[in-house]
């Protein structure tokens, strides 16, 4: 069978291109004029931006009301994130109906960081499903207009299921294996955290094995030292090498602004120039940029692969 | 058995401000065990609340007879019920469970309304020992245990994941809410790698069942067991238990050996 395409985005993962999508964090306010700006701003740098929700639960504006802005307002085709953490399968359901009602293509199926560690640590957390059996839940909405309690769902969504991988895990091959099955439910795509060293790329691919969907890399170039610093030191299994991250350090030294951006612009491209070269020889298919706020990069590395 | 220990004396104390006659009452179960219920703790409570200045009526509950049972612990409250009909406040040093049973019994069967208060904070169900409890099983009516490796991750997985592990392991295999806790899907892994069934980790494990979690959760059985039956048919077992030499895990007799 023919695979059915709902999204831009899929649709260049089958015309065999290298896919890039964006990243875009609604904020804790009643406004989503500045996530429609970014969108606008990456418009034509990457084919989907995803849409956060509430990262590292740091409770923030509805993705998916922010996803739709996006599609609308900016052009953007969206991947919507959905997390576990905060609704249980009914709330989650009610969602993904509402996200197929509102032209969502995408949806990144996530269980989401524990809500103790955000800005609303006393929130009771939710986890009544999972990364993997929401993505099982939309694969069964989408396929057979049926929810988890097997109740029959009119007009049912039509759309692509994503969901995260860890290459930086601490036990690589239990995040391997949670790869596979969250595939074996139903995600077509994967994206992962993000990688800066060639090496956590290599030991992903090799424990993945043939998958059988695209994999996006996720890649952070930083605007600034502190941007780097923070994934070194608060994301779990993301090491920035150090280098890397004493090159940035310097630019803090460049007094002159626009010097200064030049020249963090440059460390940048020197780096991943690098690692998108070895990109190149692995089984990814695409780049997940998570340069938030910082679009002008996009076609410096863009220019490495193609 | 339900973890808990004793509330700060000046919550206790405070629930208590106005009141004179205070009955408190022990308990031989869990509490006996954790040290909050039993007699040297219902002695010592009493002697606070006289210093305070209270009268105080204490009910022992020997070993073995748990104020959660009713049945039993009736026999005690009943013994005292001149007390109680007189009393300002029951003071009651089991876990919360124990603690409603009791008012239930008050009320329903005895008739009195009284102010009852807990002296303990309840801390859930743990196993282990003897120093050293945790939480494994939150009784969730459904057990999943022989689908994963027989760790539970309803309760041991800092997010409670059927599919674990999530992206927030700590590189040391602990838990991303807490540095000091094992991630429980690091352990069922190294578990399953053991038995040689890593396989089990590609099956898809629904979503819980939680309909048998719709609380509050009731339980009958058909007829009570009997003393016989708990007691007196284990006596053998019980002469050896008492012959048993004290218990010290393998691997400390070994390192004490070395
Ligand atoms: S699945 Fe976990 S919580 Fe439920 S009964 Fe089994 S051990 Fe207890
Ligand atoms: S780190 Fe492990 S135990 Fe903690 S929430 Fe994630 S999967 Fe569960």
């Amino acid at each position: 069978m023919a695979k059915e395409v709902y999204s831009e985005l899929m649709k260049e993962v089958e015309e065999g291109k290298f896919v890039w999508t964006g990243e875009l964090e609604p904020e804790k306010a009643g406004s989503v004029e500045s996530v429609v700006q970014a969108a606008k701003d990456l418009k034509g740098h990457v084919i989907a931006c995803n849409v956060t929700d509430s990262p590292q639960s740091f409770a923030t504006l509805s993705s998916l009301v922010a996803a739709y802005k996006i599609q609308e307002e900016a052009g953007m085709e969206a991947v919507y994130q959905l997390r576990c953490s905060d609704r249980n399968r009914i709330a989650l359901q009610a969602d993904v109906l509402g996200a197929g009602v509102m032209g969502i293509k995408n949806i990144l199926a996530l269980t989401g960081d524990h809500v103790a560690l955000g800005d609303t640590p006393d929130a009771k957390p939710v986890y009544d499903l999972d990364s993997t059996t929401l993505s099982y839940m939309i694969r069964k909405i989408v396929d057979e207009g049926k929810d988890l309690a097997g109740n029959e769902i009119a007009e049912p969504p039509k759309m692509h299921i994503g969901a995260a991988g860890a290459p930086g895990a601490a036990v690589l091959q239990a995040e391997a294996y949670k790869v596979k099955r969250k595939v074996k439910a139903g995600a077509e795509f994967i994206q992962t955290q993000v990688i800066y060293l060639p090496e956590v790329l290599d030991n992903f691919f090799k424990e993945l094995g043939d998958l059988g969907v695209p994999v996006f890399v996720g890649i952070f170039p930083a605007k600034s030292y502190g941007a780097a610093k923070f994934f070194d030191e608060a994301v779990a299994g993301v090491d920035v090498p150090p280098d890397y991250l004493k090159n940035l350090k310097k630019t803090k030294e460049i007094k002159d602004k626009a010097k200064r951006k030049e020249e963090v612009d440059r460390v940048n491209v020197e780096y991943f120039t690098g690692f998108l070269e070895h990109l190149k020889d692995t089984p990814a298919t695409g780049c997940h940029m998570m340069a938030v706020g910082y679009p002008r990069i996009i076609p410096a590395l863009k220019k490495v692969v193609e | 058995m339900i973890a808990q220990e004793q509330k700060p004396m000046d919550e206790i104390l405070g629930y208590l401000e106005g009141k004179q006659r205070i009955v408190t009452m022990g308990c031989g179960g869990c509490a006996t065990f954790y040290q909050t219920g039993d007699k040297k703790a219902v002695k010592e409570m009493a002697e606070k609340l006289t210093k305070e200045g209270k009268d105080v009526t204490k009910i022992f509950l020997p070993l073995g007879i748990s104020a959660c049972e009713i049945d039993m612990s009736s026999v005690f409250l009943e013994k005292n019920r001149k007390a109680i009909e007189g009393c300002d406040a029951v003071l009651v040093q089991s876990c919360g469970e124990g603690v409603q049973v009791v008012r239930e019994y008050l009320d329903d069967k005895m008739g009195l309304a009284k102010s009852v208060y807990p002296a303990n904070n309840s801390m859930g169900n743990v196993g282990g020992g003897p120093t050293d409890f945790k939480e494994t099983c939150q009784g969730c009516g459904e057990c999943e245990l022989g689908k994963i490796a027989g760790i539970c991750p309803l309760t041991a997985c800092g997010k409670g994941l059927m599919n674990g592990p999530c992206g927030g392991v700590r590189e040391d295999g602990k838990c991303e809410t807490d540095p000091e806790k094992d991630c429980a899907w690091v352990k069922i892994y190294e578990r399953l790698e053991k038995l040689g069934e890593l396989d089990e980790l590609l099956k898809m494990r629904e979503p819980h069942a939680w309909s048998k979690m719709k609380r509050p959760r009731t339980f009958k059985i058909e007829k009570p067991i009997s003393l016989g039956r708990t007691m007196f048919g284990s006596i053998p077992e019980y002469v050896s238990f008492g012959l048993r030499k004290p218990f010290t895990p393998k691997h400390e007799e070994k390192a004490e050996g070395e």
